[in-house]
């Protein structure tokens, strides 16, 4: 682990020239380059608007109000797909740069760094356009109190915010950076062992999404009795983590975020000892 | 992991004069594992112990001693194990068996587009080389325009280098590699792709790299170029060094088993049934093809100035053709019709009369001298019936038989040998004075 860091180290240079070109690969290359970082989001969010909403009916909670529900989703699809996309193309991208691993003597251990660290910038913009929302939710138009008294109920009402607590959303980034890059420094060596890897994990990718309560509350799963189910997936923790942050202004709960750092360590080490391992083969892999 | 054992003390030879080497290696040897299945390499990773491989050995029992400064040339057919030795040397690969000890920075040059991230520009592939080669941000920017002049690109510099066509890649890849300033440069064929003006460049860069003291380690099937270029030579076989020295010691054997080799895969080809067209009337039948060397030994390797006899045999089925005429077309390898001739236009010719049914026979063709230069060729076998004003064909075979041509010597470049003369004189009031050649 330390092996790697130090060599990270070493080609600093040679990950930042392979971050500003990915980058520029998605902003500069296509004709509108940067909105679709910002289109993507908003279009996904719509669409899942619309199924979960509307088609489906899924009502979150009677105090929520729509907007309150869409920021929601917002921020746990930007969080998500920043992950998904780092882990599928990790997974991937021995064999995608198999010209430098074969032919130059290169660090292949940067390559998964650069893919996380484009990905999370990349994430910054989802993460401004769901602080916009908030801010204009809370502040500049306020949607009409809604009925959450009528029941009878002491449910507490969480109101939107920005608050202090954003200050820790370098830590949450890290800690993703960290997670993602143990599993994808294992998947990018595992898939040169079998290739059929990167096939299964597009599957399993969307079976964890829909596992992952981005689209419905956590709540439903709890009624449901399948709390074991967030128990046991770290990417909840997380993205319940960065709404607390982004969406109620609120600090995210220590023992989840240690619980949540320990298990990143963890894959962290994991996946980087295996890749290390087995990095001398990889010419002969590919 | 296999761990064979290693001959103790094998003597070592050496490229050139004294001092620490700049290539070392002992014993060194790379077995790529091949699989039945790509599930055996899974089973093999999760159960320790489990063996499900077979081993394919690229490079075994490999010593050298390359002194700095020495130019070596490492030969050997396709599939020979140069490349994987030039991996192994660069430090791409890591060796199953033996140890290589290389001191100083290497830049190496492997095959076509090596190293280059298709997506990326060719601005940014240089970065990207320098990085990987180690090289200093203040290094990089002060080499990088040295480097765009040097390749000639011009506006493409700042395209993808997926839309470069193989010379630019090659002009890409040598500019980077050769300005870098290494202390070993290793280059592996790519040359041979460039524009001979882009070679000629490359040429002289690697003489300044030479007269610097640096290493250069050369690989190639191409003799001719590797004597140009090197003092010392390895000549590889099936992943074995089979004989190493100076050039001249190393071209003969490279050619007696290039020669030998070269017999055995063309006259397989050759005896394989034909693929190509055959048509004519058939009542007269060329069934077999032969080509004699010197001596009259039968080959399908020759040297150029070697004696070249072509002997078709012939039998008459049916009677029919009137004034039948054998004639020969040289083709070379890639459609080029060098020559054809027959026995009846010429000066004196051979006037046949008709055959009669079940006479059998032999036309012979030769030239005392083989003017061709190295390459491969093919013969295409006429037998005409010229009684009518149009001939027609009786029996025509293309692609009859293949042979190749091979050569040490390269005095002369291209297709056909042509008889020399060479004079320079000077002609000025302070000298007079004509010095001659001829060949």
């Amino acid at each position: 682990m330390f092996a790697i860091l130090s060599s990270l180290s070493h080609h600093r240079r040679l990950l930042r020239d392979f971050v500003s070109r990915d980058l520029r690969a998605r902003y500069v290359g296509s004709s509108m380059g940067f909105f679709w970082s910002v289109i993507f989001p908003v279009v996904n969010l719509i669409v899942y608007m619309f199924v979960f909403q509307i088609v489906l009916n899924a009502r979150w909670s009677p105090e929520q109000t729509p907007s309150e529900v869409a920021l929601l989703m917002l921020s746990g699809i930007i969080v998500w797909q920043c992950f998904a996309e780092t882990i599928s193309r990790c997974t991937n991208t021995l064999a995608e740069n198999q010209n430098l691993i074969q032919k130059v003597v290169f660090p292949a251990e940067v390559l998964p760094v650069y893919l996380t660290i484009s990905a999370l910038i990349n994430m910054l913009i989802g993460v401004l356009i769901a602080e916009l929302g908030v801010a204009w939710f809370a502040y500049i138009a306020p949607s009409a109190v809604h009925a959450a008294t009528t029941e009878g109920t002491t449910t507490v009402v969480r109101p939107l915010a920005l608050g202090a607590s954003l200050v820790t959303l370098p830590v949450l980034m890290v800690l993703q950076a960290t997670f993602t890059l143990g599993l994808g420094y294992f998947l990018a060596a595992f898939n040169l062992f079998l290739r059929d890897v990167y096939h299964v994990i597009g599957v399993a990718m969307s079976v964890w999404m829909f596992m992952t309560p981005i689209f419905y509350p956590a709540e439903k799963v709890k009624e449901a009795e399948l709390t074991w189910v967030l128990m046991i997936n770290p990417m909840y923790w997380l993205i319940d983590s960065y709404r607390r942050v982004l969406i109620y202004g609120e600090w995210p709960q220590p023992l989840t975020l240690a619980v949540f750092g320990a298990v990143a360590l963890v894959a962290f080490f994991l996946g980087s000892r295996f890749f290390m391992a087995q990095k001398a083969r990889f010419p002969d892999l590919l | 992991m296999n761990t064979a054992a290693v001959p103790a003390a094998q003597p070592t030879n050496r490229a050139s004069g004294a001092g620490t080497s700049a290539i070392l290696c002992r014993g060194l040897g790379k077995a790529y594992r091949m699989y039945q299945k790509p599930i055996h390499r899974v089973w093999e990773l999760l159960v320790p112990g489990l063996s499900k491989h077979t081993d394919f050995w690229a490079v075994r029992n490999v010593y050298l001693d390359i002194a700095p400064g020495s130019t070596v040339g490492i030969i050997g057919e396709n599939g020979a194990g140069k490349s994987s030795l030039l991996k192994l040397l660069t430090g791409i690969t890591r060796p199953t068996e033996g140890e290589v000890f290389v001191n100083g920075r290497v830049a190496s040059l492997l095959e076509l587009g090596a190293g280059f991230h298709p997506e990326f520009s060719g601005r940014d592939n240089i970065h990207l080389n320098c990085s990987i080669l180690g090289m200093r941000p203040e290094e990089i920017d002060e080499r990088f325009p040295k480097i765009v002049e040097f390749s000639e690109l011009g506006d493409f510099i700042d395209r993808p280098v997926k839309t470069y066509s193989s010379g630019m890649y090659v002009r890409l890849g040598f500019s980077v590699a050769a300005s870098v300033d290494p202390d070993i440069l290793m280059i592996d064929e790519a040359l041979s792709v460039g524009d001979e003006h882009f070679r000629g460049k490359c040429i002289n860069r690697l003489n300044e790299l030479r007269e610097k003291g640096k290493t250069i380690v050369f690989v190639s099937h191409d003799m001719g170029a590797v004597k140009t270029m090197c003092e010392w030579v390895v000549l590889m076989d099936k992943g074995e060094v089979v004989g190493q020295g100076s050039a001249e010691k190393v071209a003969d054997e490279y050619l007696k088993r290039a020669h030998e080799r070269g017999n055995q895969r063309l006259s397989a080809f050759n005896r394989g049934g034909s693929t190509y067209p055959r048509w004519g009337s058939g009542e007269i039948e060329v069934h077999q093809v032969e080509l004699l060397g010197a001596g009259g030994a039968p080959t399908h390797v020759f040297r150029t100035g070697d004696p070249f006899t072509v002997r078709m045999r012939f039998k008459t089925h049916r009677a029919g053709a009137r004034q039948p005429v054998f004639g020969l077309g040289i083709y070379r390898s890639d459609g080029t019709h060098v020559n054809a001739t027959n026995h009846s236009w010429r000066r004196e010719p051979i006037v046949l009369d008709e055959f009669r049914p079940g006479e059998e026979g032999v036309a012979e063709v030769s030239l005392p001298a083989l003017p061709l230069l190295v390459g491969q060729y093919y013969l295409t076998s006429y037998l005409y019936d010229h009684s009518k004003a149009a001939p027609t064909p009786i029996d025509q075979q293309e692609h009859v038989v293949t042979f190749e041509v091979i050569d040490a010597d390269r005095r002369q470049h291209g297709m056909i040998h042509l008889p020399t003369e060479w004079r320079v004189g000077w002609t000025g009031p302070e000298r007079k004075e004509e010095r001659e050649s001829r060949a």
